[in-house]
């Protein structure tokens, strides 16, 4: 059953799933506003025809050929325009595009971006979700070239598509929601500075072709092998800019405590890209100078009651604290894992603050997490301190970051890039 | 095409193979029904009301409700149990 604005996501996904004939029974958007007796009238209605599709015999009798992995051998070639306008023209009628210009991904240009891998062009590096496209070596390239990515790029985005398939990172959801999640590129280790991904001043703002173009073409990767269309299986009600790209490198070298992929379990000196997908950024502007101040107005920042995470619980909100700010709560004698503890606790949202509708759906979905919730219960913003994701990153200035989470997301996703050489 | 390039389609064909045949209940007698609720607002009033009715105007035997938790995927362990237990399920999307 889909309300009306989803019939067109469910009838992709069953599709998708190789499933083209799955009934849909399909009721009216939005569906939460109507009162019992509506629904009690609609059940009457729509029943007798859930019961029919239910017998209703499938159109043709297909063999079964579960475990089939789909297509997935070389791309095909296609005459474009050389004419530059034209070409765009030609890409934005192909959806191929994320509506700003884009480079002709021709098998020259694709070619030299392979010579950085020893993955083989037709090998499945994921599968991405919501259509579940294959991603192979050479389609993520051929992504990564229309995107302006130099060839050097790609291990990145190898690594990147790995993350996204990961299941506790749940990319069906983020890619299908209205929610407005998009996937932030985190990059660590030498590769950061070896291809001059920007840590510093402006980290998540324009100006670094490697930041822009990396999280351009995941994107592109979500958008092309995933099916992640605006407005068909992509259904978010707004979206946000970081969809667009999404990319930064950790401030290392400014970071007083371990940085993030040796947290995550990875040797300093190796490289990684961890995937997030915080659903916007809002910036925290305090001139706090102790740990206690600094602390306090970050926990009222996280602490709102639309935030996701609350309702959802599961999820990993994020903090991108400024050096200066990262230093004083060092100073202070604080670790990271501390402060996650203190974040956690203070930035407990009481349960009374939420809409009517809101609490209900916190009662059904963290009664396993929380026990009883009442009007009375303090809501933590995730199930455990150490969900809360930090980085340190930017450059001078009194300025953090808060990233709320999409509940719906246990865990940001680390995977080593592997180069050629 | 005057002045032509070749490029490189970058998007990933649909995975057209079809899975496995769906199957069509011989009628609903004595049958079993499961209800995957997407747990947002309304819809178990609805799975509810379709429950009752289904049993009583359509002879179905039984009603399995699961309601899972927004959008998080149902655990693999609930889905073998209610593909067990259920002789068709029905599951929720949108608002």
């Amino acid at each position: 059953m889909c309300s009306t604005a989803f019939t067109g996501l469910g009838r992709g996904q069953a599709k998708a799933l190789g499933y083209p004939e799955l009934p849909i029974a399909v009721v009216p958007h939005p569906f939460g506003i109507r009162t019992r007796d509506e629904l009690r009238r609609l059940a009457r209605e729509i029943v007798d025809d859930i019961a029919r599709l239910l017998c209703e015999p499938a159109l043709q009798d297909t063999p079964v050929v579960a475990g089939r992995l789909p297509s997935d051998g070389r791309a095909a070639r296609v005459e474009a325009p050389e004419d530059l306008e034209e070409l765009n023209r030609f890409f934005v009628g192909r959806r191929w595009s994320d509506g700003l210009p884009a480079i002709p991904p021709t098998p020259e240009r694709v070619a030299r971006m392979l010579h950085h891998t020893r993955r083989a062009p037709d090998e499945v590096v994921s599968m991405i979700a919501p259509a579940y496209g294959a991603a192979t070596v050479e389609r993520i390239a051929i992504n990564a070239v229309l995107a302006g990515c130099y060839p050097e790029y790609l291990p990145v985005l190898i690594a990147a598509a790995e993350a996204v398939a990961a299941p506790e990172f749940n990319l069906q959801g983020i890619q299908s929601t209205t929610n407005p999640g998009a996937v932030w590129l985190i990059i660590n280790g030498p590769i950061a500075r070896r291809l001059g991904v920007n840590s510093g001043n402006n980290c998540l703002g324009q100006g670094s072709w490697a930041n822009a173009t990396l999280g351009r073409a995941l994107r592109l990767v979500l958008q092309n092998i995933g099916g992640g269309l605006p407005g068909e299986l992509d259904r978010a009600t707004q979206g946000q800019p970081g969809k667009y790209t999404f990319c930064c490198a950790e401030n290392e070298e400014a970071n007083p405590w371990e940085p993030l992929h040796v947290e995550r379990g990875f040797a300093p000196e190796s490289s990684t890209v961890t995937v997030v997908p915080p659903l916007g950024t809002w910036n925290m502007n305090t001139h706090a100078k102790d740990a206690g101040d600094i602390l306090r107005v970050i926990a009222d920042t996280m602490a709102f009651p639309v935030g996701s995470d609350y309702v959802y619980g599961g999820g990993a909100p994020w903090l991108v604290l400024s050096p200066e700010h990262a230093h004083i709560l060092k100073r202070d004698g604080l670790s990271k894992l501390e402060v996650k503890r203190r974040l956690w606790e203070q930035s407990k949202l009481a349960a009374t603050r939420l809409s009517a509708k809101d609490f209900a759906r916190v009662q059904n979905g963290r009664r396993a997490e929380l026990g009883e919730i009442t009007r009375d219960t303090m809501l933590p913003i995730s199930p455990r301190p150490e969900c809360i994701g930090i980085i340190v990153a930017g450059g001078p200035g009194t300025h953090s970051v808060y990233m709320p989470g999409s509940g719906y997301t246990r865990s940001a996703v680390t995977r080593e890039v592997v180069l050629a050489d | 095409m005057a002045g032509s390039m070749v490029v490189l389609d970058p998007v990933a064909p649909e995975r057209n193979e079809q899975q496995q045949s769906r199957r069509a209940l011989d009628g609903l007698t004595g049958k079993v029904v499961g209800f995957i609720d997407n747990g947002k607002p309304n819809f178990n009033h609805l799975v509810d009301d379709l429950a009752e009715l289904l049993v009583s105007k359509h002879g179905v035997a039984s009603v399995v409700k699961h309601r899972k938790r927004g959008s998080v995927p149902v655990p693999d362990a609930v889905l073998k149990e209610l593909s067990a237990q259920c002789d068709a399920v029905i599951t929720g999307s949108g608002d």
